[in-house]
Order: C-alpha cells, then sequence, then structure tokens
C-alpha cells in the first residue's frame, strides 16, 4: 500500500445550527476502523475542539449517530471499509435536528415526539399485583415484540423526507413506539395512543417512503408499524362516527 | 480566569446525578413519596438514559421468584459469590426488594421479560447461581429497562439537566452537610451550582483506567473521585471485576474491550490459546464455565507464556457448535462482530479479559444515607452489596433496588429539612480553580497520558497483582498525574469541549487509581476479584475484613474494618437443613 491508501481524507461538518461550514482533515486508516474512531482520532489528535456525542461503543444506546457520506448511520458499529469511497468520507450531525455543536445534534425534539405520541407505559397493574402471563405465541405480543428492540437512535428520524418537510411530524421512531404500546396488552390507553398519532403530524402525514425501514441499524420495521396505525386510527374514526 | 460571578446559581430540592437504573428509579420514587410541589432535578453526563452502563446490561436481573428458589437462597449465593465481605444487611435488603423492584419494572414501568410456554417469567442461572434466577429480555436486558424508565422520566415533571457534568460535592458553610453540587454545563462551558436539600450520586462506577474496559465511554469514576475529595470512607476499592472475554481489536478502535457475552461460554464456546490448544482445564474442572475471576486469570496467564508479540490475547472459537446454530443463537453478538470484520459464528476471534465493574464505592447504610448529611450514594457508587465479587445479574438488581430506595428515603427526609443549606464558597472556588486548571497551561495532548494510566494498571494493579507491581503502579500513578497538571487545554471555546473534559476524566481517573492501587496493598489475601500472587490464600473466613479509604491532607489512609456478620456467619447457611446445595440442573 502507498501512503495515500494509508490516509482517509474526511470532511466534516462544523459549527452550530445556521452557522456551518465544512473543514477538512487527513486521518490514518487502520484495520478494524469505525467512524467514530475516525472521528475520535481527529479530536484526540488532530483538533482539540471537534465536538460529538458517544456512550456505549457497540450500539446499544443510539448516542453516536451522524450522517456518513450523506446516509444516517451508527459511527460505533460502521466500519470505514463499508462507507469509505475512494479513501473519503464526509461526516455530518444527524439531519431534522438542531445542532448543538459540530457533529452533535440536538435530539430534545426527537424525545418531545416519543412523549407526545403517548409513547411510555401506562400501567394497569402496580407493584402489588402479580404479573400478567402472557404467553409466547401470542399475537397480539408478537405485534409489540416487532418494534421493541428500538434504541432511539433516531437515525429513522433523520433518515425520514416527512420529517424534513413538516416540523410537526411526530417520526417513525415516535409513531413505531406508540404502536408497540397500543399492542402491548398491559398498556391501558388505546385510545389515548389513537387519539395522540390522529392529530396533525401524526401517522397520517407518512408517505410510506420507506426510509425508516430502510435505514434501521436494528432491522425493524416502523413504516409497518406506522401502518398498523393508519388502519387502526381509520376503523377508530368509523367506530365513533357510527 | 472564571471568578465566582461568572457560576450560575441554581435551587431545587431533590438533586439526582446519574440516569442509568438508580438516577431514573429515584425519581420516580422521589416524586411518588415527596410532598407535593417537591423540586426534582436530574443530571446527567450525557443524555438521559442513553450514556451509562444500566443500558449495556446484557444477561439480566436477579429475582427469587419461587419455583424453590427464596430470597434466602438469592442471599447465600450472593455471600458466596462476594467470598464473606458483602455487608450483609445490605445483600439482604437487596435481594428481598428485587421481587417487589421486578413487579414494578413489569407492572408500572411497562418492561416485557421473556415468557415461558406458560406465560410465566423465564429465568435461567448465571455462574454461580444455585436456582434459575436471572430475569432477562433475550440478550439485551438493559435497553428493555433503560428504555421503559427513561419514557416515564421522560413524561414526567422532573427538571432534567443533561449533558451537565458533576465536578464537586460542595458542603454547607458549617460541613456538617451537603449545599449542593457544583457542574458544567457540557454544551455551553458554563459552571453551574445547583444547591439541593437532599443529593443522590448515581453515577456509577466503571472501571475505565485499564488498557482494556467495558463500560460506556462517558464513564470515568468521577462520582467516587468527587466523594473522596469530599473526604467520604470509600470501601473495597481494591475490588475490580474483569470480564474474560473482552473484544481484542487494536489500540485505536473503540470497539476494544467491549464485551462478548458471558453465555458464548455457557453455550460451549471454547477459549484457545496462541499455540491453539483449549487450556481452561489447566485451571479449573468446570473449564470455561468456571467463574469470571477465574477465566479472567487463566486467560491472563496464557497470555503470559506467550512471546509472540503480534497475538496479545486468547481466542474464543464457537465453530463447533455449527455456524448457522451460533448465528441463530447469538444473533446480536454475531452482527456486532461482523460489523467490525470478524467471524465469530465460524471463525475465531480475539479476546482479552476488560475492566468491567467497581465493587468498591461510597459507604452507605441500608438506607443509602452517608456520613454527610443531605448525600445518598446508590448504585455502583455505592460499596457494600457485592463484597469481593458481584454475580451477574446482581449489578441491575442493586442500581434499580437502591435507587428507588433513595428516592423513598429523600422524599421522606426532606420533610425534616426545612431550608436550603448555604454553601462552604472556599470549597466552591477551590473545585472551580481545580476544574480551569488546564486553562493555565501549555495545550498538549492528554489522550497519551491516559494511555499510560491504562497500561500502568492493567501491567501492575490488574488481574494478578504483588506489591511490587502496585508500589510500581502507585509511582506511575503518581507520574502520569504529575504530567497531567502540567497538560494544559485551550480555554478559547468551552462549549462542548470534549478535550477539557478528557483532562477531567483523567484527572478523576488518576484519583481513583491511586486508591485502588493502595487498597489492594491494603489486602494481603486472594478474595474474589481481587489475586495477590504474593499471598494466594484466601484467609480466614471468619477474620474477614475490608478495607476503607479516606482521603487525609493530601494523601489517602487505608484501614481494615472488621467484617460484621449480622445474618450468617462463615461455614453457615441460613437455608433449612434439608435444602439441596443447588436447584440447577446439571448439564
Amino acid at each position: 500500500m502507498d501512503q495515500k491508501d494509508n490516509t482517509l481524507k474526511v470532511t466534516v461538518s462544523r459549527g452550530t445550527s445556521g452557522e456551518q461550514f465544512e473543514q477538512e482533515f487527513e486521518v490514518p486508516a487502520y484495520e478494524n476502523q469505525t467512524v467514530l474512531d475516525v472521528v475520535s482520532w481527529i479530536q484526540q489528535n488532530s483538533d482539540p475542539t471537534l465536538s460529538y456525542r458517544f456512550a456505549c461503543r457497540v450500539g446499544m444506546c443510539g448516542s453516536c449517530a451522524m450522517m456518513v457520506n450523506g446516509e444516517p448511520r451508527w459511527t460505533c458499529r460502521t466500519h470505514v471499509k463499508k462507507v469509505v469511497r475512494k479513501n473519503t468520507l464526509s461526516i455530518a450531525p444527524l439531519r431534522n435536528l438542531p445542532v448543538v455543536k459540530d457533529l452533535a445534534a440536538d435530539m430534545t425534539p426527537f424525545f418531545d415526539k416519543w412523549v407526545d405520541a403517548e409513547g411510555y407505559h401506562h400501567p394497569t397493574r402496580t407493584r402489588h399485583d402479580p404479573m400478567q402471563e402472557v404467553t409466547p405465541n401470542d399475537e397480539e405480543r408478537n405485534r409489540a415484540n416487532a418494534g421493541i428492540e428500538c434504541i432511539n437512535c433516531a437515525v429513522c428520524y433523520a433518515a425520514c423526507d416527512t420529517v424534513a418537510n413538516n416540523d410537526a411530524y411526530l417520526g417513525p421512531a415516535a409513531l413505531q413506539r406508540a404502536w408497540t404500546l397500543y399492542n402491548d396488552q398491559k398498556n391501558e390507553n388505546g385510545q389515548a395512543i389513537l387519539d395522540a398519532v390522529s392529530r396533525d403530524g401524526g401517522c397520517h402525514s407518512c408517505h410510506s417512503m420507506g426510509s425508516c425501514s430502510l435505514y434501521c441499524p436494528n432491522e425493524l420495521d416502523p413504516m409497518s408499524a406506522i401502518a398498523g396505525l393508519k388502519r387502526e386510527t381509520a376503523k377508530n374514526l368509523f367506530r365513533r362516527r357510527r | 480566569m472564571v471568578s465566582g460571578s461568572e457560576i450560575e446559581r441554581h435551587d431545587t430540592d431533590i438533586l439526582i446525578l446519574g440516569t442509568g437504573g438508580a438516577g431514573l428509579f429515584a425519581a420516580l420514587h422521589a416524586q411518588q413519596s415527596a410532598p407535593e410541589g417537591t423540586r426534582i432535578t436530574i443530571a446527567v453526563k450525557g443524555l438521559i438514559g442513553k450514556c451509562g452502563c444500566t443500558r449495556m446490561v446484557q444477561g439480566g436481573y436477579n429475582v427469587a421468584l419461587g419455583g424453590g428458589d427464596t430470597v434466602e437462597r438469592h442471599f447465600m449465593d450472593t455471600i458466596n459469590g462476594g467470598k464473606w465481605l458483602p455487608n450483609q444487611d445490605m445483600a439482604w435488603r437487596l435481594c428481598k426488594e428485587a421481587v417487589v423492584r421486578i413487579h414494578e419494572l413489569e407492572n408500572e414501568i411497562g418492561c416485557f421479560f421473556d415468557r415461558n410456554e406458560d406465560g410465566t417469567l423465564h429465568q435461567k442461572a448465571f455462574a454461580g447461581q444455585t436456582a434459575d434466577r436471572t430475569v432477562h429480555k433475550g440478550d439485551l436486558t438493559g435497553i428493555e429497562i433503560i428504555n421503559r424508565l427513561m419514557e416515564q422520566v421522560l413524561a414526567r415533571p422532573v427538571e432534567k439537566l443533561e449533558e451537565h457534568r458533576a465536578i464537586g460535592l460542595i458542603p454547607s458553610r458549617d460541613g456538617a452537610a451537603i449545599s449542593g453540587v457544583l457542574m458544567i454545563d457540557m454544551r455551553s462551558g458554563k459552571f453551574r451550582f445547583v444547591r439541593a436539600k437532599t443529593v443522590l450520586m448515581a453515577t456509577g462506577g466503571g472501571p475505565t483506567m485499564y488498557k482494556y474496559h467495558t463500560p460506556s465511554g462517558d464513564k470515568t469514576m468521577d462520582g467516587l473521585a468527587m466523594a473522596l475529595r469530599a473526604g467520604l470512607p470509600l470501601r473495597d476499592m481494591e475490588m475490580v471485576q474483569f470480564h474474560p472475554t473482552g473484544l481484542l481489536a487494536g489500540e485505536h478502535t473503540r470497539m476494544t474491550g467491549t464485551v462478548l457475552e458471558e453465555g458464548l461460554r455457557g453455550a460451549g464456546g471454547q477459549l484457545v490459546n496462541h499455540a491453539g490448544n483449549r487450556f481452561m482445564f489447566d485451571y479449573d474442572d468446570k473449564g470455561e464455565r468456571a467463574t469470571r475471576d477465574v477465566v479472567s486469570r487463566g486467560i491472563f496467564a496464557e497470555m503470559r507464556k506467550n512471546n509472540d508479540p503480534t497475538q496479545e490475547g486468547v481466542f474464543i472459537s464457537m465453530g463447533h457448535l455449527g455456524p448457522d446454530n451460533v448465528r441463530k443463537k447469538f444473533k446480536g453478538m454475531v452482527k456486532r462482530c461482523e460489523d467490525c470484520g470478524f467471524d465469530l459464528a465460524a471463525g475465531k476471534v480475539e479476546v482479552v479479559p476488560t475492566a468491567h465493574y467497581f465493587m468498591g464505592g461510597v459507604v452507605v447504610d441500608v438506607d443509602t444515607r452517608t456520613s454527610l448529611e443531605g448525600l445518598y450514594v446508590a448504585g455502583e457508587d455505592a460499596g457494600g452489596a457485592h463484597g469481593s465479587n458481584r454475580l451477574g445479574g446482581n449489578g441491575v438488581a442493586n442500581s434499580t433496588v437502591y435507587g428507588g430506595i433513595a428516592g423513598d428515603i429523600m422524599g421522606a427526609d426532606i420533610r425534616n429539612m426545612a431550608s436550603l443549606r448555604e454553601p462552604d464558597e472556599t470549597v466552591l472556588a477551590s473545585e472551580i480553580s481545580r476544574a480551569v486548571h488546564p486553562f493555565s497551561r501549555e495545550p498538549g495532548l492528554v489522550l497519551p497520558l491516559r494511555k499510560e494510566l491504562q497500561e500502568a494498571m492493567w501491567e501492575d494493579v490488574g488481574v494478578m497483582r504483588t506489591a511490587t507491581g502496585m508500589n510500581r503502579g502507585l509511582a506511575k500513578i503518581a507520574d502520569i498525574s504529575d504530567r497531567l497538571m502540567e497538560t494544559g487545554v485551550s480555554g478559547d471555546n468551552l462549549a462542548f469541549n470534549l478535550t477539557w473534559h478528557d483532562w477531567l476524566n483523567l484527572r478523576s481517573l488518576c484519583d481513583v487509581s491511586q486508591v485502588i492501587a493502595q487498597a489492594g496493598m491494603a489486602r494481603e489475601n486472594s478474595r474474589g476479584a481481587h489475586y495477590r500472587e504474593d499471598f494466594p490464600d484466601a484467609g480466614d473466613m471468619a477474620d474477614s475484613y475490608f478495607t476503607q479509604a479516606r482521603q487525609t491532607g493530601d494523601g489517602v489512609e487505608v484501614t481494615r474494618e472488621p467484617v460484621q456478620f449480622t445474618i450468617v456467619k462463615p461455614g453457615e447457611t441460613i437455608l433449612p437443613k434439608d435444602e439441596p446445595e443447588t436447584l440447577v440442573a446439571a448439564e
């Protein structure tokens, strides 16, 4: 390998929302190198002022997602080899969110919408009651299980063009959480969920373009979850009119 | 230079540091138990529920839920696993309260754990357990627990201070109680002093001062470093748990050190040395299925025998179990390895023991109270429940049980606390000057110093220890610590300045590393996670002592305190006479 092959040319987005600019860095290439390692190398060796966010290092926390060559990805689990083009990489903060600084996005709107979609458990039992028995082949439960491994990394939210064009849209992750809870027989507020996801910016804003399901690093399928909500909210409307 | 006027001052009633299992449960319980109108604030170094280690729990949650298993049996396993060093009252409360907490998690928080065919909870046994006790959600139990807890807290009117790093526990003017906590708002780089009537420290331990380590990248022992400066006694500080199988992928990647799960060995995974031979049966009859400490030492010993510099660790090999079978059973692990270029299902993956959990921590009572009025400690920051070794599955049980207790107790204690306390401004000023110190020095690289510390701790205060090694380690720590004080950081832009935080991280790690080495010197026997090559015997259980470290002036003093056998004495059991030794079916 000649020297050129041993160096990555990395374009990094700097600054805060409204005042962003691009900066180039040369980073040594290694075996077993992730995009997070590239970003870390720049901060640790080249420019100590570079800001970014990470925590678990292994795809469990969803803190380190960024735009890599224009696509949202977990940087900790993205091998450079998989995404590098002619020894170049471009790295930017997650799309569709405000930028705190450089590569760190402000995830507040994402989590506010999670709560707005009623994305939290509404209990039917207390700690003093026995646990609900649920058999593994329970159909409702299997529908709930489909989306349960979401780690709220906001990759789907960044991938979604509807989010990009509609500030009010709850987005794929929050809606998928709502669908999971709607199918969870332990959860009480079925009607509240349907109401929350029927409002402006709810599930009917989705145009089923499918970027969420395409980019989900956990191979979940928010688009189908949203389709489920669309069906149930339509049925619900019909029931109410009757 | 930053002056007092540049500190933003903020008041609350109950302040919680950390958003792992302990912090989030404390917030929920405080809200349930405190008088109406009580202000509750939760602060965290990263994002709520996202940083920290509860989320990273793979295995599960230990709790005795019948089927022959009892709280008494769980307790005896915990005491035996901790080699008779645990604070027995804490261990008992952990086991007893876990039963309530798991019901709370399922019924009120909304977690869904794996079920048996008949609809009841599925439980499995980890090494060191005598019953199928560990409740789990596949091998991603922590994600389910923390996601559900996080949602509950996000949906409640609790004040959230995200990316706020605590840097100092500030006492009241008379020093008798806590006044509040000094923090850095990491996004702006500004100091914020938050006064509170009660403060829970639940920042998690996380021994990341070792070359190979599993915890989340934000973890740097800040909590214990703060507690040390506040003069609080810390116990069992020599007790660092190593997980035997951390991924080895090179020095330049953050993947190195991350855990390849325990279940791989349980399922029949084989460990193979540099010469291609299995070796664990040379060290223990249970081979690869021996407990974490035993396997870690076996691997470490093999590593020392190897002279090939291109190979550092040993290999875990799963292929003989059938690659498709491995892919199916360990989907997450196989994919994780694949993403970083390794074939776990059919090939072999290089592994190394990796620092995983810190058993030591602040001395607390069973209600999480400390010797400083108004300060409470729960989770990995608190010492005592695990003694010299934590059983797999007891970690998340401990943090959620004691976090909830802390919330209840703070909610009750606050009724007797009429007002906020004025801070000792001298301590506040000295904590600030400590934090801004690097701005007064020529900027330099922090990372090489951190690597040096990690190398020193791994070599000299690691899996196997000697007095000579630890003394050498102490000298290295002091030298690195001195050089850190001469290494500067540019103070031009403090907003989200990770390099400043790298400096502060290393400051905490140096301080705590010194205590680990000193406590290691003070324990002249081998118990659980602490192994002395120069004192290989466990010592007489009846004369068990735990170490207690405390800052005195510029130094740290370590004493030995006798373990109080308040519930059961060594050689005895609280299980009924006719109880079998184990309920776990032999494989």
